[in-house]
This record gives C-alpha cells, structure tokens and sequence, in this order.
C-alpha cells in the first residue's frame, strides 16, 4: 500500500488521532520539562549572579554541580538531607509494611472479628492528607523546648516530652509509615486475596505445619508483590514533603525534598534543579526495578483458583484481644488527629486546655486586632473561603481534564497494544508519576514563567496550576483505564463498530457505562489528590490564585495554630465526605484505583 | 455473480505473515468455513473482509462493489458493508437488556418505535428466547448468550454473515445442537455464511465449501467431501477426518505402465492409480493415505494384523492394529469389539487411497490397491 493511503486510512481511526495528539502533547509537557531541568543546572540563574563571579543570565556554568557535590559545603547541602532522606524512606518502608502486611494476614487468612470496619477505616490515613497525622503528632507531643506552647500530652501529663520524640526523624518516620500502612494493605491484600489456597491445601495435605506452610509458601509468593509495596513506598516517601516540613524543620532535620524547597525558594535554585534531577532518576530506576518484579509477579498470580472456601486460621484464645486491640488502634489513629484538630481550633490560648479557654473565635469569630493580625475565623474570612473555592475549582477542573484525558489515553493505548505509539503514550502518561511533586512544580515554575510559543507566560495564574495537577495526576486516571480496557474484549466494541454506531456513540453508550465504576475512580482519584496536594503547588500559588493547602502551609509557618488546625480539619472532612459520596452513589473507591480490587 | 472476492490479499504484522496472497471467491448464499489450525490466519481473513482490520495488501470485493484496495485507496468503513459479525465470546453489551441489545442497532439506524419492536420480537421469537427479554446477558447461560448475539447480529438483516468460532464457548451437546440451529439459519435467511472454525468437524458438517489455511498460505478451496477424499497435501489429508488419517512410509516403484509397487518393512501393496497416470522413479519416497473407515477387518483378508487396543463407542470401534512394527488405525461400524492380542485378517479394498509425495507431500493421485 502506498503511503498516501496508508496515512488515509490511519487517520480514520480515533485512536490513532488520540495517539498522535497526545504524543505531541505528553513530549511537550513532560519530557521538555526534562530536558528544561537538565539545562537549568548548568546555568546561571538571576538570584544565583552574587555568587557565580562574573557571570551573566544563563551563562553555562558547572558551579552547581560542584558545588552540590564536590566541595565543603555539599555535606549540609546534598549529602546530609540524601542521607536523611535514605533513612526516612527505610524506615517509613519499614513500618508501612509492617504493619500493612500485618493487618493484611488478619483480614485475609484468620478468623479476625470486625474485619469489614476494619478494612474501610484502615485505608482512612491513606485518603487523609499524610501531614494530618503529623499535625496531630505536634497537637500531642510537641514540646516548649523549641519554642511556643507544648501539647495536649504535657498539658495532661507534665510531662516534657523530648526532642527526638517530638521532631525529627523518628516522628517523620512513624508518620510517613501510618499514612502507607493502608498501601502495602491494599497491595499485600489484593495478593493475599487473589492467591490459590489450593497451593497452601496442598502443602497441609502433605503434612507441613502452620509455621512452614508460611514461610515456605505463603510468603515466597507473597515476597514480589511486598518487594513492589517497598519500592513504591520507597518513592512515595522519599518525595513526601509536608510531613518532614512540619515535623523536621523546628529541629533544622532537612530531607531533600524540604531542601530543594528552600533552594528554589531561596537563593539557589542551581541546587533544587540537581536534587529534583536526582530524585527523578532515583524515581525512575525504582520504577524500573519494580516493572521487572511485577512481571515475574505476574506468573505466580496467573494460577488462582477457587480462593472462596479457603479456612481461616483460628486465633482461638487470641481473637478477641487481637481484634479489639486492631480497631482501637485503628480508631486511634483515624479519629483521634480529627478529634485533636477540633480541640486545638477552639482554644483561644495554646496549651491551656481548660474550659475558659475555649472560644469560636477561629471559625466565626470577626478578628481582634492583637490575634493574628486581626484575621476573622477561617467560615468568615473571605480569603480562606476563596482559598476554599480555588481549591474546589482546581480539584474539579484537574480531576475533569485528567479523567477524560486518561479515559481517551486508556482507550488508544489498549486499542492500539503492541505497537510502537501505544507504547510510547503509556510511558510518556505514567512519566509524570516519577517526578516528585516538588521538582515538577518547580520545572513547570522554570518552564512557564516565560513566553513559550503560543503560549502566554502562565506563571501565577490560575490555568497554570490546573496544567500541572493535570499532568500530574494523568497517571492515575490512565493507569485506572488503561485496566480498564484490558478487561473489555475488542469485540465489545466492534459490534457497535459493525453496526454502523459511530464512534462517539460507542465511547459514551458502550464503552464508557461498562467500565463506569473504573473511568469514575479515575477522575476520583486526581479530584482526592488535587484537593490534599501541597507541593506540587507551592513554588507556583501566587496570592491570587491561593489554595487551601498551600494557605494552611502558610499559617502553620506563621504559627497561626488555630488557623491552621481549623482549616486542615475542613480539608480532611472534604476529602473523607467527597470519597464517601462518590463511592455510595458509584461504587468506585480510592482502593481500586492504587491497586486494591 | 461472486458475492465475496478477495484479490491477491496480504497482511503483515511487523514482519510476520498472517495471510499470504490469498485469492478467493465466495458466491451468493454459500456457507463456507475458514478452517486451519490456531495462527493460520483464519480469524485475521475474516476480519479483513467485515472491515475490521486492514489487510496490507490486495483487493475486496462486496457483491462487486471494491471495499477495500490497497493500490486505489479505498477501504469502506465495516458498518457500511452491510454485513454482520458474530463474535466467538459473543461480545454482548453486559449493561443492555436482551431487548435493548437486539434493538441498539436498529434505533441507531433511526427506524421508528413500532417497527423496533416488530423487528426485535421476530428475532426473539425466530430465535426462542421471547422469555428473556428483560434479562441482562449475566442473566442467561452460554446457549442463550449465543441466541441473543445471532438475534443482535440478524436484526439489521445482513447479506453477509461473519462468524468467528461462535461455538467454541459452548459444551458439546449445546455445541451440537447449535450446529443445527446455524445451518437450518443458513437456509431461513438465504445469507452468505462466512465461519471461521478450527474445528475440521464442525467444518465438515456445516459448510458448503472449505478453505482450508495454513500459516497464511490457502492449501485447499473445495466443498467437504472433495477435501476430505481428495486432499491436496498430506497436511489437509491428515487435518480433517476423525480419527486421523493413517500415514505409512513406503517406497515405490513403476512395475506395469500403470501400477506401482510399494514396499516397507512390513506391508508389500500394488498401487493402480485411477485419477491421473503418473510416473515414479525407483525408490521415490512416498507416503500412502488411508483413511481409518478404508480398512477392513475380514476373514478372506490377505494381511495379517494384531489387534493392538479398541475404543468402542456403540455406534462404531475405533480399532489400534499392529502389522509388523506398524501401527494404523481403522474404525468398524456398529456395536462390535474386539480381544486385544488376537490375531485377524485385514484387506484394503476401498474406492481410493491417496498417494503423496513424502518429501513435498503433495496429492500424487488416488487409486486402488491389491
């Protein structure tokens, strides 16, 4: 066929057009960024002229680089934060699978009480934004050692509690690894689940015990999809930025990604670049790593058979205990920060937790000049409430664009699998997952601030961060369809396509009701994120275009305490009460779209 | 007039070759199958033709009109080829009811209410599934499924019916009387059937003509029982018919100007070609096909045999004999059996046996042997 015709008849199809489009558009708005950020360390910024001796604007120069790694200051510029950031991703790993794996043998395999509260509530400080759980650490346990009013455990006990338990690595590290636990649940779980308890039978039949049958069977098939649960705890810890700004910085415990903060916020942005590059290629390799365990994954989860009749281990004497002590701490952990945050937003003066102190001034108060600067309570201050609005526009609209994109992305990849483009596309929507929060806010910062092509300079404006959260959260409502497809045979829609339905009519009658439950956790998933993400958006808010997070960063710093707690607890509710309505009126959770069922 | 002609059609994947240039015409009414072993290219031709892949290169005709040309630039969409398509999983929508799935089509092409409905519950009826239309498809069993695909496929009154292994999903007994339902269909609606199967039985049975495929490659286009007694290799000799057909290694050579002596280990037959007059050289290699219902187990029989095992099945016995070392396989009609380990007589006085050449396997000639 000549190649006039086979153009022809390659653009009659949709899913060619969507491949081509989106190739276009993915390699502008992630892979130049890339490129962008490569550049960036080798040049010369405005701020950076002092120190870069006779240079000019975007001069090339190879300072950075040594400077981040090769010289006297690269201990406490690069070195130290890596190292911290190591240990803070070992340990969180650490816990989260822990306890995951844990909870996730009771609920699978033994005769647990309670078992469905349980797993709803334990996903609950996974779909919390993760610096909820530290405030609430410091609501509790932070000390007047460092400065300001101690917490509700001093306040109780008298008891000061120490440094190291109050700041620091230890609390970022218990933190990060609750608000994970619920991932390496849902992924340790989901093969628990899925795996044939004939293989198990099989071994008891031959007399193995209990013990053996566990460390023989069980957790040999187990070990890939744990080691997959480690690597992407590992690059979702290693990326998380809240938690260690709130718990690290009063005791100056700097992780890379609150030192990049402070790089391209500050004086050097040379320096962010190179840490954002590295944690990329960091991302990248994990990525990498873990593509090739879920494929050797995959041949044990291909035998599963009839998982149903499974017998539970008896915890006999244990179950009670086991179970109630479970769902305590479980509740503890849910419940209590929420409790916390309420507590905290009435009092009018931290760490005095009598009945006289309290007060509504913070949510409906009109402001006293000698609080705050006179700020009204969070329900009648119009900023806070236009903080609210942006953040329910954004959310809406990124979770809008992303959704759609990734349902259209999804189609043509699947449509058009084992091809070059398809590919290609599925890499190039999954790239942006690999890029922390921070180092993309901060290219598209770089990328952005300037006229580029027909695109107007969009820095501080309002489309700038719809653009990047859709990016960003493209992965998952792809990814979210991308299975979707799979699971729905080509010829589903071919008998539409025979019957002369024509293509719009297919996707939205056809395609779209079949695997509404999937498409819907797609545009659900970026719509949670969206709403609780901070550092993807926090170089690019500018005044007008504040949201609420970045907002309650901002009186946090300021120590506003009970701005802070009163507007964290808004989000929370909002975020909880949205994927509550979502998932009764659709059926679509925040579990199936991080890889639970 | 053909209804259906394929023109020097070729479809690559990459650099793997699904169809080889194949050229085929099938005519109004006809009921054909396109048979061959997974991978040939069966499934791929099908498609080709309903439009639903694009072949890389040739021609298609529909009833004349070109809907696909690879050199002109033509390739029609499928929904405009007037034909319908049965999927092997049946590709019902799970979210419609059997009603709405029948009638999806029909409003689509705007016709109005009454007319749907009309339309809808003649296929319900033709079909005997009127006390599922409420049902979802999760609602019925694997023989219903079935009937609602063909009832969605019928509905807009095709020309041309495409069906890839529709019955493959079922068990044998649905199978069976599916198999029925299909060709009774066939005659009902006079349609063109194109069938896509693996399954040389179901091809036998149904079809009016087989095309038979191999790794892309047409072996032979002729109606069943031409391919079945005069195959034009060894490879569709031995695909169709159950049990297989019985392959023996011997080496041949030309006595009279018109017999031929072949010779093994352990059978010595004179061979009367009867279709064509052919010539072999001394020690040609060649293998001689017997179809197992070609044999026959008798007392004035002049080779002697061993019974080696039997598979009685009540309405014939599938017999193992030994001649020598070499085992072949013969089936016997009605109910009888057979002790293992004794010793008969066996006689090859059949119409035709067919003669390849062991080396390229083609059909050399059929003829008789003594």
């Amino acid at each position: 066929m000549n190649y006039r015709n086979r153009f022809k008849s390659f653009i009659k199809k949709p899913q060619n057009i969507i491949l081509v489009s989106l190739a276009f558009i993915l390699i502008y708005l992630t892979v130049i960024p890339m490129i962008t950020i490569v550049i960036d360390t080798f040049t010369v910024h405005q701020s950076e002229l002092m120190r870069v001796k006779g240079a000019k604007v975007g001069d090339f120069t190879l300072y950075h680089w040594t400077k981040v790694l090769f010289s006297s200051a690269s201990k406490k510029i690069f070195y130290e934060p890596f190292l911290n950031t190591l240990f803070v991703s070992f340990g969180t790993c650490f816990i989260a699978i822990l306890l995951g794996g844990m909870v996730a043998w009771l609920v699978t395999r033994t005769n647990l009480r309670y078992k469905g509260i349980i797993s709803t509530l334990f996903i609950f400080p996974y779909i919390m934004p993760s610096w909820t759980l530290a405030m609430a650490w410091l609501n509790f346990f932070k000390n007047s050692l460092v400065g300001g009013a101690p917490g509700i455990f001093t306040a109780i006990t008298g008891v000061q509690t120490p440094n190291w338990f109050a700041y620091g690595p230890f609390p970022i590290v218990v933190v990060l690894g609750l608000h994970y636990a619920p991932f390496a649940y849902i992924l340790i779980g989901g093969i628990l689940r899925n795996m044939d308890a004939n293989l198990e039978e099989a071994a008891l039949i031959l007399k193995a015990s209990r013990a053996k049958i566990m460390r023989k069977i069980t957790i040999p098939i187990v070990l890939p999809a744990m080691l997959s649960t480690f690597l992407l705890v590992f690059s979702s810890a290693m990326s998380a930025f809240a938690v260690p700004a709130f718990l690290g910085t009063a005791v100056r415990y700097q992780v890379l990604t609150t030192q990049m903060f402070r790089t391209l916020n500050g004086l050097n942005p040379g320096y962010g670049y190179i840490m954002a590059l590295l944690m990329i290629a960091i991302g990248v390799l994990i990525l990498g790593i873990n593509q090739r365990i879920i494929g050797t994954r995959k041949s044990f989860t291909t035998i599963t058979g009839k998982s149903s009749n499974i017998s539970l281990i008896n915890l006999r004497a244990f179950r009670t205990p086991v179970s109630v002590v479970l769902l305590g701490s479980i509740m503890l952990v849910c419940i209590v920060p929420l409790i916390s945050f309420a507590l905290e937003s009435f009092i009018m003066e931290p760490g005095n937790y009598s009945l006289d102190n309290f007060t509504t001034l913070f949510w409906v108060g009109s402001g006293s000049p000698e609080i705050a600067n006179g700020e009204p309570g969070i329900l009648r201050n119009v900023s806070i409430l236009k903080g609210l609005w942006n953040s329910v526009r954004l959310s809406v609209m990124v979770s809008f664009i992303a959704g759609s994109v990734g349902i259209l992305a999804g189609y043509a990849i699947v449509k058009k699998k084992n091809t070059r483009l398809s590919a290609l596309v599925n890499n190039l929507a999954f790239f942006p997952y690999l890029m922390p929060s921070m180092a993309f806010g901060a290219i598209y910062l770089s990328m952005f601030a300037v006229k580029r092509g027909f695109i107007p300079p969009l820095y501080g404006t309002f489309a700038l961060l719809v653009l990047v959260g859709s990016v960003k959260y493209l992965p998952f409502a792809s990814r979210a369809s991308v299975g979707a497809m799979h699971q729905l045979s080509n010829e589903i829609e071919e008998a539409g396509t025979i019957q002369g339905i024509g293509w719009a009519k297919r996707m939205l009658k056809i395609i779209i009701p079949i695997q509404k439950a999937s498409f819907i956790s797609g545009y659900l998933l970026p719509f949670i994120s969206c709403m609780r993400e901070l550092s993807l958006f926090i170089l690019l808010v500018t005044p007008s275009s504040r949201i609420l997070t970045t907002m309650l960063f901002q009186y946090n710093e300021k120590g506003w305490n009970q701005y802070a707690n009163a507007i964290n607890l808004l989000i929370v509710l909002f975020v909880v009460a949205s994927n509550v309505v979502v998932n009764r009126v659709t059926g679509a959770s925040i579990d199936k779209g991080i890889g639970g069922n | 007039m053909p209804q259906i002609r394929l023109q020097h059609v070729t479809k690559r994947f990459g650099k793997a070759i699904a169809v080889d240039d194949l050229n085929i015409e099938i005519g109004d009414g006809e009921f054909v199958t396109l048979l061959g072993p997974s991978g040939c290219g069966k499934t791929t031709t099908l498609r080709m033709i309903a439009g639903l892949e694009t072949p890389t290169e040739g021609e298609i005709f529909i009833d004349d009109v070109c809907v696909f040309s690879s050199e002109k630039g033509i390739d029609i969409s499928p929904d405009k080829r007037n034909v319908g398509f049965l999927f092997q999983n049946y590709a019902l929508w799970p979210h419609m009811t059997v009603y709405k799935n029948i009638s999806f089509g029909l409003e689509n092409m705007k016709w109005d209410k009454e007319r749907i409905d009309a339309r809808v519950k003649e296929l319900l009826t033709m079909l005997r599934i009127e006390e599922f239309h409420g049902r979802y498809p999760s609602e019925l069993s694997g023989g219903q499924q079935q009937r609602v695909a063909i009832a969605r496929t019928l509905a807009t009154g095709p020309k041309i019916l495409f069906m890839d292994e529709p019955l493959s999903n079922l068990d044998a007994k649905l199978r069976m009387e599916m198999r029925t339902e299909l060709k009774r269909l066939h005659v009902e609606t006079g349609s063109t059937f194109v069938y896509v199967t693996h399954d040389q039985l179901e091809a036998m049975t149904l079809s009016t003509k087989i095309c038979l495929l191999r790794e892309g490659l047409l072996q032979q286009y002729e109606p069943p029982l031409d391919v079945y007694h005069y195959p034009s290799n060894y490879f569709v000799a031995d695909f169709v018919g159950s049990p297989n057909i019985n392959a023996i290694e011997m080496s041949g050579e030309q006595v009279n100007l018109d017999e031929i002596k072949l010779t093994s280990e352990d059978l010595n037959l004179l061979y009367t070609p009867t279709t064509s007059s052919i010539t072999i050289p001394k020690g040609k290699k060649l293998l001689l096909g017997i179809r197992p219902e070609d044999i026959s187990i008798v007392e004035e029989g002049t080779i002697d045999a061993v019974i080696y095992s039997t598979l009685p099945s009540g309405m014939e016995t599938i017999v193992k004999l030994e001649i020598g070392k070499l085992l072949i396989t013969c089936v016997v009609f009605g109910g009888v059996d057979f002790e293992m380990g004794n010793k008969v007589k066996i006689a090859f006085d059949a119409k035709s046996y067919v003669l390849f050449d062991a080396e390229s396997e083609k059909n050399l000639a059929s003829g008789t042997l003594s």
